[in-house]
Parts: structure tokens; sequence; C-alpha cells
């Protein structure tokens, strides 16, 4: 499966890869924002992981962008955002799960699990 | 001899003539001197009365001034609250989350110090071939604690939203600080632009002004929590 990792943070972005790595996905296409994710998504990509607060369009409306053109393709929000108003819009976008940074690798896997048909991770 | 009497009465009557012309010309430049003296009096006894009227005025003109200083004082005043009121807050708040980015890159750096001591005993342990030691248990444990120590690096993503922030903060008060000083100083107007030219020079920048490294497992039961219930505003 073809993950799309978007985040405006490099570190962030290596950091979400090499978890993904660790539980078995390799295939992972990266953007730096909303906007270099949109360009970037196809029917190839099976997974989306994307950060909120980036520049010129941020994962809210990145996610919001992608259901409106009828992508049903699963979006998991990894961000620092925690406040309620915050959550319940992301729900509202149609992001599937969310996880809050800092992250454990676990946290990641287990939300990922969650979303994923049973046995999808090792 | 008669004719000779008749000429000399005639000369002496012209001298006299010709003197008491002279005199009537001098007379007449008296006159007119006289005449420039009585405007020069007439002129400065206007200004003396227009001094008067003037002196007369000055309580007038001395409380206009004082209205006029009274409502800078009070504009003053009424720029000093919306400063307060816009930046005292956020001032608070930079300081508290630059606090925050020194912890989390001490525990960060803590963090990373520990999980590369344990990694390094564990090497320590792969390297000695006395008694018997589960080697892909070892190598197993190993990966889990370099893997660890990546993930503490999270910190830098969260810490670099909060000096966004801070520096955010400090724009703004710049910027609002150096068009009350344009208020005084119209040349300041040149500082604006530049600080609005530099800040635009940085480029897009993205922040959580609420970012943090702290209290990260109950935000996120939190969100756990409303997924599991689905909520959804209004």
């Amino acid at each position: 499966m073809k993950f799309l990792v978007v985040d405006d943070s490099a570190t962030m972005r290596r950091i979400v890869i090499n978890s993904l790595q660790r539980i078995g996905f390799n295939d992972v296409v990266e953007a730096e924002d909303g906007q270099q994710a949109l360009e970037r998504f196809d029917d190839s990509v099976g997974f989306v992981i994307t950060d909120w607060n980036m520049p010129n369009m941020n994962g809210l409306d990145f996610a919001r962008a992608l259901r409106s053109k009828g992508a049903a393709t699963p979006i998991l929000m990894v961000t620092t955002r925690s406040v309620r108003e915050d959550i319940v819009a992301a729900v509202e976008a149609g992001v599937n799960n969310y996880i809050v940074k800092p992250f454990t690798p676990q946290v990641l896997k287990e939300k990922i699990d969650s979303i994923l048909p049973a046995g999808a991770t090792n | 001899m008669a004719t000779r009497a008749a000429e000399e009465l005639y000369y002496d009557s012209e001298a006299t003539l010709r003197l008491v012309d002279t005199v009537l010309d001098e007379l007449q430049v008296m006159e007119a001197e006289v005449a420039k003296s009585e405007d020069r009096v007439r002129s400065l006894t206007a200004h003396v009365d227009q001094a008067h009227a003037g002196i007369a005025g000055l309580p007038d003109i001395l409380m206009r001034a004082h209205g006029e200083i009274q409502n800078v004082l009070a504009s003053l005043r009424e720029s000093r609250d919306v400063l307060e009121r816009t930046t005292v807050e956020k001032i608070h708040h930079m300081n508290d989350k630059l606090r925050e980015v020194t912890s989390a890159t001490e525990i960060a750096a803590t963090d990373i110090l520990d999980g590369l001591d344990r990694s390094l005993a564990l090497v320590d342990q792969l390297d000695t071939e006395e008694g018997e030691i589960d080697r892909s248990s070892v190598h197993a444990e190993l990966r889990n604690e370099l893997f660890a120590v990546m993930g503490c690096l999270q910190f830098q993503d969260i810490t670099a939203q909060q000096l966004s922030y801070a520096s955010s903060v400090l724009g703004d008060m710049e910027s609002r600080l150096t068009q009350l000083a344009a208020i005084f100083d119209p040349a300041s107007f040149g500082l604006v632009t530049e600080t609005k030219q530099e800040m635009e020079a940085a480029g897009p920048r993205a922040f959580d002004p609420a970012a943090t490294t702290q209290d990260a497992e109950q935000r996120q039961a939190l969100v756990d929590e409303i997924f599991q219930t689905g909520e959804k505003n209004g």
C-alpha cells in the first residue's frame, strides 16, 4: 500500500516514514503542504497521513479537498492541535483518525490498524 | 546818490527775501519730518494697543493649547491601553512558550542521551562472547532503543512552532510600536515598511500557537473520545 505523508517539517516526515517502515510500509510519497499533496495524490495512494498546520494549504483544507473530489482514501491527521473544536472540525472534514503530537510509534500503529482491514500491518 | 541808496535797498530786500525763502523751505522740510514723526508715533501707539489686546488674549490661547495637549495625552493613553490589551496577554503566553522550549529541548536531550547510553550498553552486550545471550533479542532491543531516540526528535517540530509563534508576537509588537512612533516622527514610516518586508521575505509560516510537548496522553484521550462518539459541531 502506498502512503502519502504530508508535513512541512522534514524531521516529522522522516519520523513518520521510519515508523511506517518499521511496521512494514515502505511505499511512501512525501509532500510539504496540502497544495503539493493534492498534486501528488492519485488513485495509487491508499493511505494519507497529514499534519494540520502547514503553509499554502493546511491539512484540514487538504482533507476537505480530497473528500470533495470523492476520494474515500483513509486520512490520519497527526498534529499538535488538540482543542475540542479543532478535533470536531477534523471529524466533520472526513478525517478517519487523529493523533496528537508528540506520539509514540505504538500509537501510530494502533491508529493505522484501527482504519485498515485487520492484518494489514505486521 | 538816491539811486544808489535805492539799489542798496533793493539788494538788501532781495537778500532778505532769499533768506525768508530759505527759511520757508527749511520750515517745509521740518513740517514733513514732523508729519513723519507723527506717523511713527501713531504707528507705535497702534502697536502698543495691539500688544495690549494680545496680552489680553493670551489666557484664551493658553486654554486652547491646554485643550489640545489634553487631547493628545488622551490619544496616547488610548494607544497605550490598546497596546496593553493586545500584547500583554500574548507576551505572557509567549514567555510561557519560550520557557517550554527550554524545558522541551532539555527533556529531549536527556531522553536521547539516555537512549544512546542504553544502546551502547546493548552494543557492548553484543560484543561480549562470554555467557549465553539471546543475540536476536538484544538486536531487537537495540532497534527499539534507536527508534525511540528518533521519536524524541519530534520536539524539533513542536518547538519550531513555539518559536514561530514567539517570532510572530514580536513582529506584531514591533509593527504596533513603530506605528505609534510614526505619529511623532513620520520618518519612521520607512521602518514599518522594512519590518513588513523582512517578515514577508522569511516566507509563509504556519504554526499552532498552543503547540506543546506536554500532556500528550490526556490530549490524545480527548481525541479518542471525540472520534469514538463522532461528535460534530452545532
